[in-house]
């Protein structure tokens, strides 16, 4: 038996958490595909007269394309380099001879780093990115965002990293790999569930972060969705067409990268996140 | 030879963790040392003119707006992680079977803390906003008129809680089921054989073995949920009134609006202390408390 | 036979890796040259400035029309950014802070000016050698003045000579919109408005008044007209507030006195809002910004076409708008200062500002376009600014000021939010809120030093 409840009540939860889930999306959704004029005129659950027009209205006026590449551009970079600097970190700690009191350290770091609001990282960030003219550039953001993601992929691929036997390492070893040629060849590919739940949440962290990117971007050169979608709510006008359709072209390559590996979210979490 | 290999080695897991560890510490050293130094310092008009000593802390402390928004970050943050433990333990425990097209199930429900906060603030804005949005038109089906949710201090402080619930509920609720499915199995079913009830097998062994997974959950969502910001800046900017004014819309207020920048740092290393104190406690409490493994 | 399971997986599993890390690699590279390419560029100087600005209807001429004729007639190149208030003020307040120069120009609100010109984020329009035309309206143009040239003075300050830091290109102010159909004359009181809404508004609509409720600045707009005409201050010239008087509290009645007559989601609106009810043709009158009037004869976004007019705003014992205005600075890092000047002079003068008032009607700042016969006719509420222009209000000249409004309009919200849910007690709930406001701003003026 297993710790759970069976059922018609099961069902019943599971489709109320469903639409509580999805009615967000759905509204906002219907919201985008109409008119200003239709939106103002009174409760519809589906547009009467669908239009695509807030939709060109982002790309044609509202430079989402620009917002767009800046973001897929960032993220990738950001997460691939961050698991170069993080790995290699992560599977040192789990080497080492006092592993256990420097992994809990390390623990204790990144949980302390995670701490850190925001506003007080974006005035020094600002600052240096100055000085380097690095201030709205996409390599400024991913310099910043490669800082902040590695200690979150140290934590998260250490404690994966940690479930590797030994046996198979030692075995290679005695095989005349060395250290880091058994790390690329026999540990990683073990890792690689890992590696993606780590990669994964990297890239929702990433494409999501607003305040960072706000601070240091000015033009759509640099800026990325989160701050292209606030840029819609105006302080005198509030274009509600387009900023429907804002949030679902802001949500719209997450949530697909998210349907596509979600299976890899809970087999990363329940074989090492949950330590 | 393998020992001559160990002991070359043993410069390098140092060497491997040096990259990280600069840059971790660039990251969080740095702005923090840069964050202390601007709390003791006066700014006026933006700049830094003169050595403020704790003045900054005095004015701070002294501000009932600073203080009415730590009340209100406390009261915003015990009621989420509430609501969302509660909740995605329950969910957890529905979908922790092995139902048909389970991973179906799964996807509706963790869409929400996929999505960007900003665009999560966009969503809702759309859903309470007194004339376009249908809260108000669901709440007079229940026979509630009158009353906007943005509109007065309880229903939208209510109402960005009911936010927060949506998005992150899926987080606490992946968690916990990766706790549940890693469970040993053969006390649940020695339970069960001894006669046990649903309940008691829930409250008996099932929640004790989940205690260090439901500790992890809560901590991580409490440690972001203070800091929550986008959706409220997107949302109500911390209106009406100041009923959402969670301490980091105040903090952003005082450094970018008001160019209170010393102040604005001596806010945060007051933040963090408070929480360092609080995580402090809670570990304390969770080794000292019964039952531990 | 361990080996060769791992060595299956190794070739497939690194080559992909190798591939991946190879591609970050190489494609790095453009992206490191594009960096360093971005900043060449934005410190060439000569030929170029760049202007940014928050998005806003007022400026769309400004961006579709002026910026290129200014380029076309001078061979100057200009560079247009713009991005949402809240990020705007952001963005330039930390470039002009660090002196970053990726601007030239800086479009600003007004209440900006007293903070950007203390804390150096803009430079003295004086010094660069700026050329003021005499046709401007002065109380358009004093807005730019630090120290202010009228109002109370900070201590620091009281002694120096103002100095140009800004130059106004939109003379943004206060008007009142009445739709025809429910006025048969004028209306110039709040009197007038009140007989109007009592005989003629209705519970589900027409509305009889419209009004920003959102605390902080939004509010603050509504009430400014109100607290003026009634001949209250926000602050006196010794800094003392002067809304907690009988005037502000009696102006503030009055609001609350229009209540049941407003949406009564109110509390929540901002000029989005607000506006939408009286386009959609529910609304008898409110006071707004002159952005609006662009938008009443604009049969996509209003219903009531040709039946608005404008006027000054109500009157109680006098009329005393708001006066706003767009306003320019020149960044103190600025790569091309003289070009940023050239710009400036050339925009506000006036043959171009008399193009500009004829471009849809745009709240032009010089004396000319605004009585100009021709456009007039054509744009029947520039007479109605000109007047507001002349007897506007200014807001207090501080850097400090954002903070005031922000205390101020968050007690205004409370009031409201609590006078909407009571229906009744409005005196006391105005005078308990005003007052408190009026303590929180004078503790922190003297917590900021420099005032009292």
């Amino acid at each position: 038996m297993r710790a759970g409840l069976r059922g018609v009540p099961v069902y019943a939860g599971l489709v109320a958490a469903e639409v509580f889930a999805l009615f967000p999306f759905w509204w906002m959704i219907t919201t985008s595909l109409k008119h200003q004029v239709e939106i103002f005129s009174g409760l519809e659950l589906l547009p009467t007269a669908p239009t695509l027009d807030n939709f060109f209205a982002l790309f044609e006026t509202y430079n989402f394309g620009p917002f767009l590449f800046n973001s897929v551009t960032v993220v990738v970079f950001s997460v691939l380099l961050s698991l170069l600097l993080g790995t290699p970190a992560a599977y040192a700690l789990t080497k080492l001879p006092t592993e256990g009191w420097l992994q809990k350290q390390a623990l204790i770091v990144v949980l302390l780093v995670r701490m850190l609001p925001a506003i007080l990282l974006v005035i020094p960030f600002y600052i240096v990115l100055a000085n380097f003219q690095l201030l709205n550039t996409r390599i400024g953001l991913i310099l910043l965002y490669t800082g902040l993601n590695t200690g979150f992929v140290i934590w998260l691929m250490q404690s994966f990293l940690a479930e590797i036997p030994r046996d198979i390492e030692e075995a290679a070893l005695v095989d005349g790999d060395t250290r880091l040629t058994a790390l690329w060849r026999i540990v990683l590919p073990l890792a690689a569930p890992g590696l993606a739940a780590t990669s994964i949440f990297s890239v929702i962290n990433i494409y999501n972060d607003f305040l960072i990117a706000l601070t240091m971007t000015s033009t759509p050169e640099a800026q990325t969705i989160p701050v292209g979608v606030s840029t819609l709510i105006g302080k005198i006008q509030i274009q509600w067409g387009p900023m429907a359709a804002a949030g679902v072209v802001g949500a719209l390559p997450i949530v697909v990268f998210a349907l596509l590996v979600q299976r890899h979210f809970v087999r990363g979490l329940t074989l090492g996140a949950v330590k | 030879m393998v020992r001559g290999r160990r002991a070359s080695f043993a410069a390098g897991p140092y060497v491997l963790l040096l990259p990280a560890a600069v840059a971790l510490a660039a990251v969080s050293i740095y702005p923090l040392a840069y964050g202390v130094v601007a709390s003791v310092r006066h700014y006026r008009y933006g700049l830094d003119v003169a050595y403020a000593g704790i003045t900054n802390y005095v004015q701070v402390l002294q501000d009932d707006t600073f203080i009415t928004a730590l009340e209100t970050t406390a009261k915003y943050v015990a009621l989420c992680v509430v609501i969302e433990t509660l909740l995605g333990l329950g969910l957890a425990m529905l979908v922790n079977r092995q139902l048909r097209g389970a991973s179906l199930w799964r996807i509706g429900i963790i869409l929400p803390m996929t999505v960007a906060p900003v665009v999560v603030g966009v969503m809702w804005r759309l859903i309470y906003a007194s004339d376009i949005g249908i809260a108000d038109p669901v709440m007079g089906l229940f026979g509630i008129h009158d009353v906007h949710v943005l509109g007065s201090d309880t229903t939208a402080f209510l109402g960005v809680v009911l936010l927060d619930v949506w998005e992150w509920t899926p987080l606490m609720f992946l968690i916990l089921l990766a706790g549940l499915q890693t469970l040993p199995q053969e006390p649940l079913e020695a339970a069960v054989i001894d006669g046990a009830s649903a309940i008691r097998v829930f409250f008996d062994h099932v929640l004790p073995m989940l205690r260090p997974v439901l500790f992890v959950a809560i901590v991580l969502r409490t440690i972001d949920a203070i800091g929550t910001f986008d959706q409220i800046y997107v949302l109500t900017r911390g209106g009406p009134g100041v009923s959402t004014q969670l301490f980091s819309i105040y903090a952003y207020n005082t450094a970018f609006l008001f160019t209170q920048y010393g102040q604005a740092m001596a806010m945060v290393v007051i933040l963090l202390a408070i929480v360092l104190v609080l995580a402090a406690i809670a570990i304390r409490l969770v080794r000292l408390g019964p039952g531990t493994r | 036979m361990t080996d060769s399971i791992f060595s299956r997986r190794y070739s497939r599993r690194s080559m992909l890796r190798a591939g991946l890390f190879g591609a970050a690699g190489l494609a790095a590279v453009p992206a490191v040259l594009e960096a360093c390419a971005s900043s060449s560029t934005s410190n060439s100087g000569g030929g170029k400035i760049v202007i940014g600005t928050f998005q806003d209807n007022a400026m769309v001429p400004f961006r579709d029309v002026f910026v290129k004729r200014f380029t076309s007639e001078t061979g100057i190149q200009v560079q247009y950014n713009e991005t949402n208030y809240d990020a705007w003020y952001q963005n330039s307040k930390n470039d002009g802070l660090h002196k970053t120069g990726a601007y030239d120009i800086y479009v600003m609100d007004d209440n900006w000016v007293p903070e950007f010109a203390a804390g150096k984020v803009i430079q003295s329009l004086d010094k660069l050698g700026f050329h003021v035309n005499s046709d401007i309206l002065p109380n358009g143009l004093n807005q730019g003045y630090w120290p202010p040239k009228t109002g109370a003075k900070m201590k620091d300050f009281a002694s120096a000579t103002p100095e140009l830091y800004a130059i106004v290109i939109i003379d943004d102010v206060e008007i009142l919109y009445y739709n025809k159909d429910y006025f048969p004359n004028a209306p110039k009181t709040w009197d007038d408005i009140a007989s109007a809404a009592a005989a003629k508004a209705k519970a589900g609509g027409p509305y009889g008044w419209s009004a920003r409720g959102v605390k902080g600045n939004p509010i603050v707009q509504t009430y400014l007209p109100l607290l003026n005409s009634y001949g209250g201050n926000f602050v006196n010239d010794d800094w003392s507030p002067g809304f907690a008087s009988a005037a502000g509290v009696g102006a503030l009645e009055r609001l609350f006195s229009f209540i049941p007559y407003m949406p009564t989601g109110v509390a929540e609106f901002d000029t989005d809002q607000e506006v939408q009810v009286f386009l959609q043709g529910n609304c008898l009158a409110l006071t707004e910004y002159t952005g609006l009037s662009h938008q009443v004869d604009d049969a996509t976004a209003s219903k009531v076409v040709g039946k608005i007019n404008m006027a000054a705003t109500p009157s109680q014992e006098k009329s005393g708008p708001a006066i706003g205005t767009f306003i320019c600075g020149v960044a103190s890092g600025a790569p091309n200062p003289q070009g940023a000047k050239q710009f400036l002079e050339w925009f506000t003068s006036s043959k171009v500002q008399t193009d500009f008032a004829n471009t849809n009607g745009s709240a032009a700042v010089t004396k000319s376009a605004l009585s100009d016969p021709n456009i007039t006719s054509k744009y029947r509420w520039l007479p109605a600014i000109a007047d507001a222009v002349n007897n506007s209000v200014a807001k207090p000249h501080t850097p400090d000021e954002p903070k005031m409004e922000d205390i101020l309009g968050t007690r205004l919200n409370e009031a409201l939010v609590q006078a909407l849910q009571q229906k009744s007690g409005y005196h006391s709930i105005a005078q308990s809120k005003l007052t408190q406001a009026a303590n929180e701003i004078t503790a922190y003026l003297k917590q900021q030093g420099g005032y009292i």
